[in-house]
Parts: C-alpha cells; sequence; structure tokens
C-alpha cells in the first residue's frame, strides 16, 4: 500500500516564555505511518500531543526534531499541502462571506480554473446538504452548518488526504451522523482520512486502523479489528487501560 | 470599536460642535465666548491664536514658516502687517534663496507650500474670513482679530456693512478698545464719507487711548499716531484747518518723522493765511 | 499571484460588507456639510476652509481606515482561527502577509477613491473648477502614504497581539510623524551632541509621512507637483512599505501557530 503519510521519530517541544518554566516536550519520538485509503483514527486524551502532530503536518508548528512527509513531501514544503483538505476544531468561518464565496476564495487558493471551480462547488455543498443556504452570509448559520461549511471546504481542491481535528465536535446526533456518512463516502472513493476525535464508539465504526497517544508517546497502532481481538475489550476499554486510567469503586 | 475611531468621532463631534456654535451666533446669541470657554476652558485663546495664525497663511496661500523654522521678532502676523503697511523686504524664503538643511528636506519642500505668496487676485481674501471669525469666536477679546478681519472686508471685498457689523461685535466685546474705535473711525471715514460719525469715533479713540495708555511707561504711540492722522487728514479733507493743524501738532510729538509731520503743518499754516 | 489576490480580494470584501467605512464616509459628508452651510459675512464663494475641513476629515478616516481595518487581520484570523484552515492550503507565510497588504492597501484606496471624488465634487460647488491633475496626485499620494502606515500595522500586528494596542501605538506614531517630521532636522540641530546625531539619524531613517501630505498645495490651488518627484516618493513609499513587510515576514515565517 501506498504511504500517503509518515512520520519519523517527532518530536515537539514548547518553550515557555515565563522565566524559570521547563520546556514542555508534547510530542515525542513519534512514528506514524498511514496508507493510501486507509481512515486513520488519531486518539488521546486531551494533552496527549494529538493537536500538536497535526499542527506539525499542517506546517503550523515546526517539529523540534524528526520528519513528517505528506505524500513523500516534508511539511514544511506549502506545495505539500497541496492534495490535502483539512477541518480544524470549531472554527468560525469569515462570516461577511456566504458559503459560495467562502468556496471560490479557497479555490482561487488551490489554482483551480473558474469551471472546475463552480463544478467542486456545487459538489461539495450538495455533499455537506448546504445547496439551499450557499448565498446566505456565513454569520446566520447555525453550528452545524457551520460544520458542515468548514468540511466543504477541506473538500473543494477534491484532496487525497483529509486532515479533520475533533469533526463531529459540538454537533448534534444528526450531524454526527452526516459526517460520519461524508467520512464513509470518501473512504469508499479512495481519500485516505486522517482524524483525531473523542468519540470512540464512532472510531470503532468508521476507522480502519487507529493510534492511540498518551502524554506526547505512542501508545498503541492497529487496525482496529486486531486491538478489538487482541484485548478482548471494546475500544473504549482499550483507551482507558493504556492511558492508565482507573475507575473509581 | 477599534481605537482610533473614538478619536475620529470625538474630531468629528468636535467639529460639528463648531458647526453649529458660529450657526448660534449668526441666530443672535452673541456671547459664544462663554460657550467656547465652557467647551475649551482658558485654553480657547490660544485656540483663537492658532486659528489666527491660520489665516495669516491663507493669505500667504498655505505658506507659513513653523515655530521650527522661525519666530518673528515682533511676535505679529504677516496678515496683521498688511494692514498697517506691509514690510515685503522682511521675507527671504522663495527657494532660489533659501538654503536647505539637507537632501531631505530639499526634496520635501515640492510638497508644501514653500514659497512666499500672498493672495493676489481680488476677493482671494475672502478666504481668510472664516478663520478670522472663528478666532473671534474662540476669544472675543482678541481685538486684532476684529481690526484685521474689517480691513479686508471693507478694502479688499468691498463689505463695508460686514465690516462695521463685525467691528461692532467686536466693540461689545471690548468696550475700551481704541484700536477698534480707529478702525470703525477709518471705516466711516473712508468707506461711508460719514465725517460727523467717523470725528465723533476717532476722537473716542483718542479719549480711549488716553485713558488706557497715557499713563504708561511704554504707551502704544504708533495706534495714537494712527489715530491723529486719520483725525488731521479728516478735519483737513472737510476744511477744518485749524483743527487739523490741532492734531498735526499731537502727532509730532509722537511720530517717528517729526520733520514731515512739521513740514504738513507748515503747509496746512500757510493755507489758512491765504485770504 | 493568484493565492495574494485571492487573500485581497477577501479583505476588500470585508471592508465594503463593514460598517466602519461608511460610517466615516457619512460624517465627512455631514461634517462637510454643516461647515458648508455656515453664512460667513453673506459671502457664499468662500471655498478654502470648507476644502480644508474636508481633506482634513479624509486624512482621519483614511488613517483610521487603514489602521483599524489592518490591525484586526490576523488577530482575527487567530481568534476566529480562520487562519488554520487558510494556511493549511498552499499558502506561504509571505502569501499571507502579501495578500493581507495588498487587500488592506486596496480596500484603503477604494476609501480614498469615493472621498476625493466627494472632495472634487464639494470643491467644484465652489471654486467652479475640476483640476483633476492635481487631485489625482494628491490621492495618489496620500494612498502611498497609507501604504507605509499599512505595512508598519502589519508588522505591529504581528508583534503586539492586541488589536486595540495596536492601532493606537500605530495611530500615535502615524500622527507623530505627519505633525513632527518636517522638523525633525531643526530639533536635531537645537540639541547638543550626541542627541543631535542621534535625532539627525533617526531624521533620515524614519519614514517621512508628511511628505505625501499636500493638503496645502490643493486647499491653496498651487500648481502641479513634478511627475517626476511624484513618482521618486512613489519609489520611497514603496521601499519602506517593502521594509516593514520583510520584517514582518522575519518574523512570522517562523511563528508558532496553536
Amino acid at each position: 500500500m501506498e504511504t500517503t503519510l509518515s512520520i519519523e521519530n517527532l518530536r515537539v517541544e514548547y518553550r515557555s516564555r515565563d522565566l524559570g518554566e521547563s520546556t514542555k516536550v508534547a510530542v515525542r519520538a513519534l512514528n506514524l505511518r498511514v496508507g493510501q485509503g486507509e481512515v486513520f483514527g488519531f486518539l488521546g486524551p486531551n494533552g496527549a500531543g494529538k493537536t500538536s502532530t497535526m499542527n506539525v503536518l499542517l506546517g503550523f508548528v515546526p517539529p523540534t526534531s524528526g520528519t513528517a512527509r505528506i505524500f513523500g513531501v516534508d511539511v514544511r514544503e506549502p506545495i505539500a499541502r497541496q492534495r490535502i483538505g483539512y477541518l480544524p476544531e470549531q472554527t468560525y468561518y469569515y462570516k461577511f462571506l456566504t458559503a459560495e464565496e467562502l468556496l471560490r476564495f479557497y479555490a482561487g487558493i488551490f489554482q483551480i480554473p473558474k469551471a472546475e471551480t463552480e463544478q467542486r462547488i456545487d459538489a461539495v455543498l450538495k455533499l455537506v446538504e448546504l445547496d439551499h443556504a450557499r448565498k446566505r452570509q456565513i454569520k446566520t448559520y447555525s453550528k452545524g452548518m457551520q460544520q458542515r461549511a468548514g468540511l466543504a471546504q477541506a473538500l473543494i481542491n477534491n484532496p487525497d488526504l483529509l486532515i479533520l481535528d475533533e469533526p463531529t465536535s459540538g454537533l448534534d446526533p444528526i450531524g454526527r451522523m452526516k459526517v460520519r456518512e461524508i467520512i464513509q463516502r470518501l473512504k469508499s472513493e479512495g481519500k485516505t482520512v486522517f482524524f483525531s476525535s473523542h468519540e470512540l464508539g464512532e472510531v470503532e465504526t468508521v476507522c480502519d486502523r487507529v493510534a492511540i497517544l498518551h502524554q506526547g508517546e505512542l501508545k498503541t497502532e492497529g487496525r482496529v479489528s486486531d486491538l478489538l481481538r487482541e484485548h478482548s475489550a471494546n475500544l473504549e476499554q482499550i483507551f482507558l487501560n493504556l492511558i492508565g486510567f482507573t475507575s473509581q469503586p | 470599536m477599534p481605537p482610533a475611531l473614538p478619536i475620529a468621532l470625538a474630531l468629528a463631534i468636535a467639529l460639528a460642535a463648531g458647526g453649529r456654535l458660529l450657526l448660534w451666533q449668526q441666530a443672535g446669541v452673541q456671547d459664544t465666548g462663554s460657550v467656547f470657554a465652557l467647551l475649551l476652558g482658558e485654553s480657547r485663546r490660544a485656540f483663537a491664536d492658532q486659528v489666527f495664525l491660520k489665516a495669516d497663511a491663507y493669505f500667504h496661500q498655505g505658506y507659513y514658516p513653523s515655530v521650527f523654522d522661525l519666530a518673528l521678532p515682533d511676535g505679529k502676523t504677516h496678515m496683521a502687517k498688511e494692514t498697517e503697511g506691509h514690510d515685503h523686504d522682511d521675507h527671504s524664503h522663495t527657494p532660489s534663496e533659501r538654503e536647505y538643511r539637507d537632501w531631505l528636506e530639499r526634496f520635501g519642500s515640492h510638497f508644501y507650500p514653500a514659497e512666499h505668496r500672498h493672495m493676489e487676485k481680488f476677493g482671494d481674501a475672502r478666504e481668510i474670513l472664516p478663520w478670522l471669525r472663528l478666532s473671534a469666536e474662540l476669544d472675543p477679546h482678541r481685538v486684532d482679530t476684529y481690526t484685521v478681519a474689517a480691513y479686508w472686508l471693507r478694502e479688499r471685498l468691498n463689505k463695508v456693512n460686514d465690516a462695521e457689523a463685525f467691528l461692532r461685535d467686536g466693540l461689545r466685546a471690548n468696550p475700551g478698545s481704541y484700536e477698534i474705535l480707529f478702525e470703525l473711525g477709518r471705516l466711516y471715514a473712508e468707506n461711508n464719507r460719514d465725517v460727523p460719525r467717523a470725528r465723533a469715533v476717532l476722537e473716542l479713540a483718542i479719549e480711549k487711548w488716553l485713558r488706557q495708555e497715557a499713563g504708561k511707561p511704554n504707551p502704544d504711540e504708533l495706534a495714537y499716531g494712527h489715530i491723529l492722522a486719520q483725525l488731521a487728514a479728516l478735519e483737513e479733507r472737510t476744511g477744518n484747518l485749524p483743527q487739523a493743524i490741532n492734531h498735526f501738532t499731537r502727532l509730532k510729538r509722537v511720530s517717528p518723522a517729526p520733520d514731515t509731520v512739521q513740514k504738513r503743518i507748515e503747509e496746512l499754516q500757510t493755507k489758512l493765511s491765504r485770504p | 499571484m493568484n493565492t495574494v489576490w485571492a487573500l485581497a480580494n477577501v479583505v476588500v470584501l470585508e471592508m465594503v460588507r463593514r460598517k466602519d467605512f461608511y460610517v466615516l464616509f457619512i460624517l465627512t459628508v455631514l461634517l462637510t456639510g454643516t461647515a458648508g452651510s455656515v453664512n460667513l459675512f453673506n459671502d457664499r464663494s468662500i471655498v478654502r476652509y470648507l476644502k480644508e475641513i474636508c481633506l482634513l476629515l479624509i486624512w482621519v478616516s483614511g488613517l483610521v481606515i487603514a489602521i483599524t481595518c489592518t490591525a484586526r487581520q490576523i488577530p482575527a484570523e487567530r481568534e476566529h482561527r480562520t487562519i488554520f484552515p487558510l494556511l493549511a492550503k498552499p499558502v506561504t507565510r509571505a502569501q499571507f502577509l502579501l495578500g493581507k497588504f495588498l487587500g488592506c492597501w486596496l480596500a484603503t484606496g477604494l476609501a480614498l477613491a469615493l472621498f476625493y471624488l466627494f472632495f472634487g465634487l464639494v470643491s467644484a460647488s465652489r471654486e467652479h473648477s475640476w483640476p483633476v491633475a492635481n487631485y489625482l496626485q494628491a490621492g495618489w499620494l496620500h494612498w502611498m502614504m497609507l501604504g507605509i502606515v499599512i505595512a508598519f500595522t502589519l508588522l505591529g500586528s504581528i508583534v503586539f497581539a492586541a488589536p486595540s494596542s495596536n492601532g493606537t501605538i500605530c495611530f500615535v506614531c502615524s500622527a507623530g510623524m505627519l505633525l513632527l517630521g518636517r522638523h525633525l532636522n531643526k530639533v536635531a540641530l537645537s540639541l547638543a551632541e550626541p542627541l543631535q546625531s542621534l535625532l539627525y539619524g533617526l531624521y533620515f531613517v524614519l519614514p517621512h509621512l508628511e511628505l505625501f501630505d499636500v493638503r496645502d498645495l490643493i486647499i491653496h490651488n498651487w500648481e502641479l507637483i513634478p511627475w517626476g518627484v511624484v513618482a521618486l516618493a512613489t519609489l520611497y513609499a514603496a521601499a519602506y512599505a517593502a521594509f516593514f513587510l520583510f520584517a514582518a515576514w522575519l518574523i512570522f515565517r517562523r511563528r508558532a501557530l496553536n
């Protein structure tokens, strides 16, 4: 299987601005490989280093050491991001734009030809079911609609890799179901999806493989079905065991 | 709200308030000085000075040396000097004559009026009037605002009635001003040809001058001389030669050119002695 | 360049759809109208004070629009987290800064065009003349000056986290330079060494925004500035804007976004 995303010996440190504060290690010696067409779940409690890893993949934060590559290109090169789509957690898009204008703007960044842009806008707005509201300014959208607009912008360039940060966060059950359907549809189209989530049931449903991170270290990585079989437990129990959580009697 | 927006709004409100106050004044409320005093306190006098300087800058087509460039030795504006007979030799700021301190200053001189010019076209002088009016609104006790404005109104713009009305405003705010009375006397004498009123006003100016200045160690003799000369000329024109001689005799005592005045006295005495 | 244009286009759209610009324009119209309605010695042909007030309002509005529009760009992108999906696309940090600069500069230019058109109408209503070339020079130089201010504000928005403090600092610096820039050398000469050399050095280093302020020439109907001089002033503005943008890029290119 062709590798879409690879991380080797990644270390991310944050230097504190306050005197006397030590450097915080967010990610240490992380190695990951995601193959083409996989839906990969990136799990971990808050502060585990998921967002830091994603920030490196997207070029927001430079790695302290190690490398990360997307389609074989170092993530520090902007061109590495040509074939990816990214949906951040809870983003408020330019409120003064309509969904159509927002997508046209992002299409312009990808330098998609005009005729193709209009076709892509039609397609993604239908996919995320925002076609009826395409000419309304985003400030009039509900939270779920804004999240779907975010998904639409992540798909505008017909990406081969989707990086989704908590894509269902804050959505109602119907909204979650719709996002899950979209991920499944993308998988069926052969797209690679790399996403972080706290919704372990959801991850179990849609992911081929998962990695569990805790305190910046990779605790486990593997196919969901293999992990379930190995541990004879569901994903949530596996997750809690790996991060050393013991419930109070 | 963006931080600079309040500044802009404050400026806007200040300008709007200024505009409204001018309208209010025209509606008959005379003592706007007190309104400005309320808004600006004593700083209104400083504003009035600046606005008066602005009028002078307008007289020079925007050209005006800043406080950093030079300070006029006698503290008078060029525009005020014009009303007293402008001395053109005190300017040497045309680009060819001016020495620039550095290349940036030389380059910068293209972007502002760097050449000494006066308003030349007939009627251009009207452009200084808004600033003089505003200066008077800000500080009604600044006498030269009225005299300078009246001079330009009657001499360059043929607006004798407006000049008189403005002088009367000034007189209401400064009842003891011999300068305003003198200007009013000139107006009656030169523009209205109303000799009795001109005489009465000029004589009142003399009276005020004597009351305010005579006892001072350095009295304003220039103004006294101007009033006497105006009165003497008025009497001479109307044929009242003894009275003219009388004024010239008083003028001789304070004039910087007593010989010239003496000559005029002798001429009048000769004229008087003829049958 | 497409990326830079796309970014710039969004900034322009933002200005068009926000209310700030309209408020300032309406205020300018209202205040100029009020000042114009004042009866001064029964003379309706007095115009220069009106031109002065109108141009002052245009200059204040221009600065407010340029600084507030620019100061909020990057902080707003971070606050609303829109910078993340944006920079997750093939956009370099340099393109991001250039797009923001170009957008703010074009938006300010559009605003200036409307303001100067209004000024032309006010002036023509009393002077019955339309010195287009003079107005073009004044508007162009004004726009160039705002280019420096915008680049400086953009740099400030990377250095200072709060748009309000950045806006205030930029406004004070710009106004200070406009009022005192021309006189710094004279002040320097009145000082003793080493302050004299220090201030004179600063006089050459600081951007002389006042060079672009030709209001007095417009108010008093002076002749056109030689076009070669205007071209040199344009280069001067471009050099300073480029310097500030380069400094902004130096700081921003390695800055972690999290």
